[in-house]
């Protein structure tokens, strides 16, 4: 995987000194920094392109976050959710997939960002989890950034190992496309940490998600990560479908579950493309070429578009027998689904948020 | 056009050589079809030129429904986009005795094959079996 390199650091006046300053100014010493005044970090923006989104990529931004860090996920409406949390301390993301809602999510606050006051957000999480130790959160670190992509500069996870390894009613999960572990492989996780990767076969790779790591990276790093004693989750989402599509997703998890011990997954879950018309509107000005605009897609009562019913729930049951035959017991999970391709899939469908969360409780 | 734009893409063809198919010729030079109907029959067969495996699922239930061969008065039906898996039955009757006959006769109807093959259809079974 070719790291991502800023062209230049804009530091928020106050945001300097943080560890996550430090972290950078030790990492990047060949790349430019600015010091802004608070306030005025976005009068600074990259020289536009015709691809406002990707030009906002090219550079970092530092500075404090003034909202809440610690959020429950939205999930989707009318879909079964899986209870769970979300902790933001980046938004954007260098990678660039074809796919991603953050162009449409973050089509007026592009700018790749990371936040300094990491202490804040510890502050705040421990507030949250302190006060319901007899609540499990499963929490995520990934849903408007990658994990672990800006990792080797900013040392954001770092900062947050140590104390999320130390809590018994949490797993954090660090979800990724990159290979950046190795700064992970110094700590201890306690069995409180996942890491957990996206995962498609290398076709689709190669065509729509850009500067990511490779199937054989991220499965060096999934398999690094497990003899240091992390979790590990997988993505299977988005599934995409395309002449072979078969072929290519059976090959990619006989290789996955062959590289890992897949006795020790926390979870895997699965979930077939999801746009709305107005990403698709952005897919089709930044990705014109990409097949993923012709796939028959229905919308869908909350507002997504997805591979009409009968086709995806096709897509899931495949899926399904295919891990089975490798992974008999391995925890299967829906993203953004209803009950109805619930029970089509598996012949059930969870009672409740709450139930299907816990079930990713780590037996203690 | 955004139809026109995708099949483009999909297929490696130009949307001229899209509208320019012979289909779409003979319903532009029907003579018996008005502007208004010339206009939604292409648009249902481009519509069926995107989406070629959703339509080939409609037409197959819109075939299974018709083998029930239901009284006027029940009208038997799946969401647009097959979304949601479910069959929307709607009873239209006159007088309970109407309505008592109807249901009889949608009971029987219940126990042809036809109806399993529905669901199935919804599920995605059957499509997977016969591409097996």
């Amino acid at each position: 995987m070719k790291p991502f390199k800023p062209e230049e650091v804009i530091v928020e006046q106050g945001s300097e000194q943080s560890p996550i300053w430090h972290n950078l100014r030790h990492a990047l010493a060949d790349v430019p920094f600015r010091v802004v005044e608070s306030g005025s970090l976005l009068s600074v923006r990259a020289a536009s392109t015709n691809d406002g989104f990707g030009d906002a990529k090219r550079r970092l931004y530092l500075t404090k976050h003034k909202g809440d860090f610690f959020k429950k996920c939205p999930g989707s409406e009318g879909q079964v959710c899986c209870n769970y949390f979300v902790i933001n301390f980046a938004s954007n993301c260098p990678m660039d997939c074809s796919y991603c809602y953050l162009q449409e999510y973050l089509s007026g606050n592009a700018e790749l960002k990371v936040f300094s006051n990491v202490g804040d957000l510890i502050d705040e999480a421990d507030r949250t989890l302190s006060k319901h130790r007899n609540v499990f959160f499963r929490i995520g670190t990934g849903e408007i950034t990658d994990s672990l992509a800006l990792e080797p500069y900013t040392g954001m996870v770092g900062e947050l190992i140590p104390y999320f390894a130390e809590q018994p009613n949490v797993l954090l999960e660090l979800k990724t496309k990159s290979d950046c572990v190795d700064s992970l492989l110094r700590f201890d996780p306690k069995g409180r940490i996942v890491v957990a990767w996206s995962m498609n076969p290398q076709k689709v790779i190669d065509r729509d998600e850009h500067f990511t790591a490779s199937l054989k990276e991220r499965l060096g790093a999934a398999r690094r990560c497990q003899e240091a004693g992390y979790r590990l989750g997988f993505h299977f989402d988005p599934m995409i479908e395309y002449p072979g599509w078969e072929t290519d997703y059976q090959a990619m998890i006989e290789e996955i579950f062959l590289t890992i011990d897949w006795r020790r997954l926390a979870w895997v879950s699965m979930g077939v493309l999801r746009d709305t018309p107005g990403l698709k509107r952005a897919m089709r000005e930044r990705f014109p070429q990409t097949q993923l605009l012709t796939g028959e897609q229905v919308l869908c009562p909350d507002g997504k578009l997805r591979y009409f019913q009968p086709l995806r729930v096709t897509m899931y049951r495949k899926m399904v027998q295919w891990m089975r035959g490798v992974a008999p017991t391995v925890k299967i999970y829906l993203c953004m689904e209803t009950r109805e391709v619930w029970e089509q899939v598996f012949g059930y469908a969870p009672f409740c948020e709450k139930e299907l969360g816990n079930q990713m409780a780590p037996s203690l | 056009m955004d139809w026109l734009e995708e099949i483009a893409l999909r297929d490696r063809v130009q949307i001229h050589e899209i509208l320019g198919r012979k289909v779409v010729g003979e319903i532009t030079t029907d003579p018996r079809l008005g502007r208004a109907d010339k206009l939604k029959r292409v648009k249902e067969q481009v519509r069926r030129w995107r989406f070629p495996r959703l339509a080939e699922t409609e037409d197959a239930i819109r075939v299974k429904i018709q083998a029930l061969k239901l009284h006027p008065g029940v009208r038997v039906s799946v969401p647009a986009g097959l979304e949601g898996g479910r069959l929307q039955i709607e009873i239209s009757a006159a007088s309970h005795r109407e309505l008592k006959q109807l249901m009889t006769r949608l009971s029987e109807a219940l126990e042809k094959t036809e109806v399993k093959e529905i669901f199935a259809l919804l599920s995605g079974a059957s499509s997977e079996q016969d591409r097996n």
